[in-house]
């Protein structure tokens, strides 16, 4: 039978280009129940989804041109890409991993994780993974039956088109957006040795989170931007003269599907990076709010987007760079990456905000966390997810120095939200 | 439980607050259920090795061919005996700092030169030249002293950059004059044909670094009149 393949979406065609050595852009999706699981069952969940949700089960591989996802091999048992738990989350996914898949199940204990190398998906894209696996496990498991609703989908059902399509392409304005940006504070350290990964998760009420963001008449993505502004301006105070500060910007990625009709399964999602520069004065947090709650305003707009989604969809159609090998192409866009990938940002705040579960699994559905990786050139990120009035803050480092995280989590209590703070050291 | 530091809740069973480390005693401890399993991946070395071995291999294969191929054709080394004191030189000069992490500069130089010095002797000798002595000894001496003063210094003594490679200079243009002087005691060649006008700039140069090391005011006002 015919492998079935696809290929990579827009912004997926970056992540194979910059992966290096030691450095792959993973992040993890996963939910803690309630009891033990049971390593058949899920293996049996994982079966029952992969006619549902085919561009999940797939090998990344290199055509001469471009990369492309392949479909695994039809009727291979999804044994292998079960995995045991390492003593940290995210561990480096190589070239010949991704070769083989490009998605792990693990499970440990009373957590499902999944871990997707990002060409595969977004945030977004991974929680309907992570969720529907988990209805499929819980209704092997219990005999349940667990009604479709935004994030389940019926397992009956074909695939649909819209899900495996590539929403940049279709959305993309007709003129693309400049990238440059000022070069913004990147936080430095002591690497961990063997690319140990500390991960600080801190527990917070949705509601008091809420409540506080109201005070401030923002968002809690804009409202823990802010605190994460506020921190970062202190960290950098505390370890570099005044001539060598830069501004404190914060890479908030953008669910593109908000803002077009787009109910796909892949990458679809866009970075902004909004933040202030402390050389200028000092801010209180107030200001800051405003600040980013101004600049997240302006820049998420759909217009604003389509052109950013323009500047990567237009070098892509050029002919001359398609006919271009695909090892050319890897050294052109990771010298772009280089120059404006991540220069314009000093930490991640990815929020995928609440989910929903359907009533059937809230009972046996205890937390769910959203993990992502540290970046190439900074060793700090943060990602977000509520549900049950219980919100997650992920922070990863692969550095040794956890000031960032105390400042922040400390600047939270200040506020009067209680946090309760874990830690996989 | 709290942080008595940072006021976060901690889970029950810590030891310390992961945030800022500090300890957390409780009486009724009880033992701490990881979230994470002690096992660590593989682990992935980052070195310069892999590639310090990959050139070792392919200089030792290169100089047994080399060595094989000239005793069947000659019965002897013949033209070999410079291939294989090149290797030798370039084994050490490239591949030999790629064994080490951070190799340092003032051992590696003198080495180098020592090296240096070797592979003339052996050119030396083997043509049947009578320069080494005179001209190619003395010459990689003072080179070797003067870089491994210079490397020491810029390593070791903190500030006065411009001082250091100021002096440097002007002894660099005293060095040509010495390099001519050898040459035409070696070769018989006239004395004062090159040297004067790498004295002239080199000195120049030297001077220039020397003095604007030396005023403060001088050093400020290059830096007002050229900041970029």
């Amino acid at each position: 039978m015919q492998k079935k393949w696809y290929r990579l979406d827009t912004a997926a065609l970056i992540f194979p280009a910059i992966a290096s050595r030691n450095w792959s852009n993973v992040f993890r999706f996963s939910a803690t129940l309630r009891e033990t699981v049971d390593l058949r069952t899920l293996q049996q969940a994982a079966e029952d989804l992969r006619p549902r949700f085919p561009t999940f089960y797939v090998t990344l591989r290199k055509g001469f041109f471009w990369y492309y996802l392949e479909e695994m091999k039809p009727g291979e048992s999804c044994e292998r890409i079960l995995r045991q738990e390492y003593a940290y989350p995210l561990t480096f996914m190589s070239r010949a991993e991704r070769k083989k898949s490009c998605l792990r199940i693990i499970a440990w204990r009373n957590r499902i994780a999944v871990e997707l190398f990002h060409s595969v998906t977004d945030g977004s894209g991974a929680r309907i993974f992570l969720c529907n696996l988990v209805a499929r496990y819980l209704e092997i498991r219990h005999d349940l039956r667990i009604p479709p609703n935004g994030i389940i989908r019926s397992l009956a059902d074909p695939p649909q088109k819209e899900e495996t399509e590539d929403s940049f392409l279709k959305n993309a304005a007709a003129a693309g957006a400049g990238r440059r940006e000022e070069r913004s504070f990147h936080l430095r350290g002591r690497r961990t040795p063997d690319g140990f990964k500390n991960l600080t998760t801190g527990i917070a009420e949705t509601g008091e989170l809420l409540e506080a963001a109201h005070r401030f008449g923002v968002s809690v993505t804009v409202f823990l931007a802010a605190v994460m502004t506020e921190s970062l301006i202190t960290v950098q105070a505390m370890n570099r003269p005044f001539r060598r500060r830069r501004p404190v910007k914060i890479t908030v990625p953008v669910n593109l599907r908000r803002l077009f009709p787009s109910g796909t399964l892949r990458n679809f999602a866009l970075a902004l990076n909004v933040g202030v520069d402390p050389r200028f004065g000092e801010y209180t947090l107030e200001e800051l709010c405003r600040s980013l709650d101004h600049q997240l305003k302006a820049g998420a707009t759909r217009q604003n987007m389509a052109g950013m989604i323009a500047a990567n969809v237009i070098p892509q159609k050029n002919p001359v760079l398609r006919v271009a090998p695909v090892g050319l192409k890897n050294l052109v866009m990771s010298l772009i990456y280089r120059q404006s990938g991540e220069t314009g940002g000093s930490i991640n705040i990815s929020n995928l905000g609440e989910t929903a579960l359907p009533e059937e699994m809230a009972p046996h559905v205890e937390r769910l966390d959203f993990i992502i990786g540290p970046q190439r050139s900074y060793p700090n990120n943060c990602s977000v997810v509520s549900y049950g009035g219980k919100t997650c803050i992920s922070m990863i480092r692969n550095i040794r120095e956890s000031d960032l995280e105390q400042q922040f989590f400390s600047s939270l209590v200040r506020l009067g939200i209680r946090v309760a703070v874990e830690s996989n050291r | 439980m709290y942080c008595v530091k940072c006021g976060v809740s901690l889970r029950e069973g810590v030891n310390s607050c992961p945030l800022c480390g500090t300890p957390v005693w409780n009486p009724d401890q009880i033992a701490e259920e990881k979230d994470y399993p002690v096992v660590l991946p593989r682990e992935h070395e980052e070195s310069g090795k892999p590639a310090a071995i990959a050139l070792t291999v392919l200089c030792v294969l290169g100089a047994l061919i080399v060595f094989i191929a000239c005793l069947k054709r000659y019965g002897e080394l013949r033209w070999g005996g410079y291939v294989l004191t090149g290797i030798a030189l370039g084994y050490i000069l490239f591949v030999l700092p790629r064994w080490f992490r951070n190799p340092p500069a003032e051992v590696f130089v003198p080495v180098d030169h020592v090296a240096i010095a070797l592979f003339l002797l052996y050119t030396c000798l083997k043509s049947g030249g009578r320069w080494f002595l005179s001209f190619a000894f003395p010459v990689t001496g003072i080179s070797c002293l003067m870089m491994t003063a210079l490397v020491s210094l810029l390593k070791y003594v903190r500030g006065g950059k411009l001082i250091i490679l100021g002096g440097f200079m002007i002894l660099l243009g005293g060095f040509t004059i010495l390099i001519e002087f050898f040459e035409s005691i070696t070769f018989g060649t006239r004395m004062f044909q090159w040297s004067l006008y790498t004295v002239a700039v080199c000195g120049i140069c030297g001077v220039f670094l020397l003095v604007s090391g030396l005023i403060p005011a001088m050093h400020q006002h290059i830096k007002k009149r050229f900041f970029y």
